[in-house]
């Protein structure tokens, strides 16, 4: 893959990642959701609403975009490493993300 | 080259000399390459988290949400407090910065205008609203990371 367009995955899925990490991060603030300890908003009684709401969605879109966008961005460096190694960096990029992805996918899946 | 002067080098490809480089090379009036290397360094650490993340966030789907309080309880220590802290650092940092570079790489906003190179040459984007941005990063990166540490130790 092209290095231009490495990059430009990166910036698409860094907008993307404004909103949805944002909420995300917004969860752990205990003071929005009527806790009082940050450790209290990762408990079950609090988390498990995450699954059974819209948000579970976007816990599947965030996982998808936060994983492309950790993924190629170890990508880019690698070409940088090792540009020759292109095709070796894209199939490594591939399968990483994939069998997280599917890890992801069927947590959200089997919680919903 | 004089004696203690700030040292220059030409930008060599390769991983070390091209990524790092910015931390072993002296460039006067340039935080955009400490912007560069903590930006790197914050990813790398994010990702490795992230990997993680997804790994342990499966625990209610394959033992039940029993098991996940029970892993929470284990993970309510201190070194696991540091491990949430620096993650909070890094993902603070690399997502102030990260729109700092979209502004600038991907909208191109805030880069100032060209001009002709009359020296001593100054590029308008050291003189641009993204350097200012880049103060602000750097300005309010300890202090946001601060405010987290509170969270993630409990005190506030």
């Amino acid at each position: 893959m092209a290095a231009s367009r490495i990059q430009v995955w990166q910036y698409i899925t860094a907008i993307l990642l404004i909103f949805f990490l944002g909420y995300h991060l917004a969860e752990r603030l205990p003071w929005l959701w009527g806790y009082h300890h940050y450790h209290e908003t990762l408990y079950s009684q609090f988390v498990q609403h995450q699954y059974h709401s819209w948000w579970a969605g976007g816990l599947l879109i965030l996982a998808y975009v936060a994983l492309f966008h950790g993924l190629n961005g170890v990508r880019g460096i690698l070409y940088e490493w090792r540009p020759r190694w292109g095709r070796a960096w894209d199939a490594l990029f591939w399968l990483i993300f994939i069998i997280f992805a599917i890890l992801g996918t069927y947590t959200v899946v089997k919680l919903w | 080259m004089s004696s203690g002067g700030p040292r220059t080098k030409r930008n060599m490809p390769g991983l070390l000399r091209a990524s790092l480089n910015p931390w072993l090379v002296r460039v006067p009036d340039h935080p955009e390459r400490l912007a560069f290397v903590l930006h790197r360094v914050t990813g790398v650490i994010i990702i490795l988290y992230l990997l993680a993340h997804i790994v342990v966030t499966g625990t209610p789907a394959w033992r039940g949400w029993a098991a996940w309080d029970s892993l929470m309880t284990q993970f309510n220590n201190i070194w696991n407090q540091i491990g949430e802290f620096i993650v909070a650092g890094s993902v603070l940092f690399h997502g102030m910065n990260g729109i700092r570079l979209l502004l600038t790489e991907f909208f191109g906003l805030c880069l100032g205008e060209p001009e002709p190179p009359k020296p001593p040459y100054i590029p308008p984007t050291y003189r641009a609203c993204q350097r200012k941005l880049l103060y602000a990063v750097f300005a309010l990166w300890p202090i946001l990371w601060f405010v987290a540490g509170l969270l993630i130790f409990g005190v506030w």
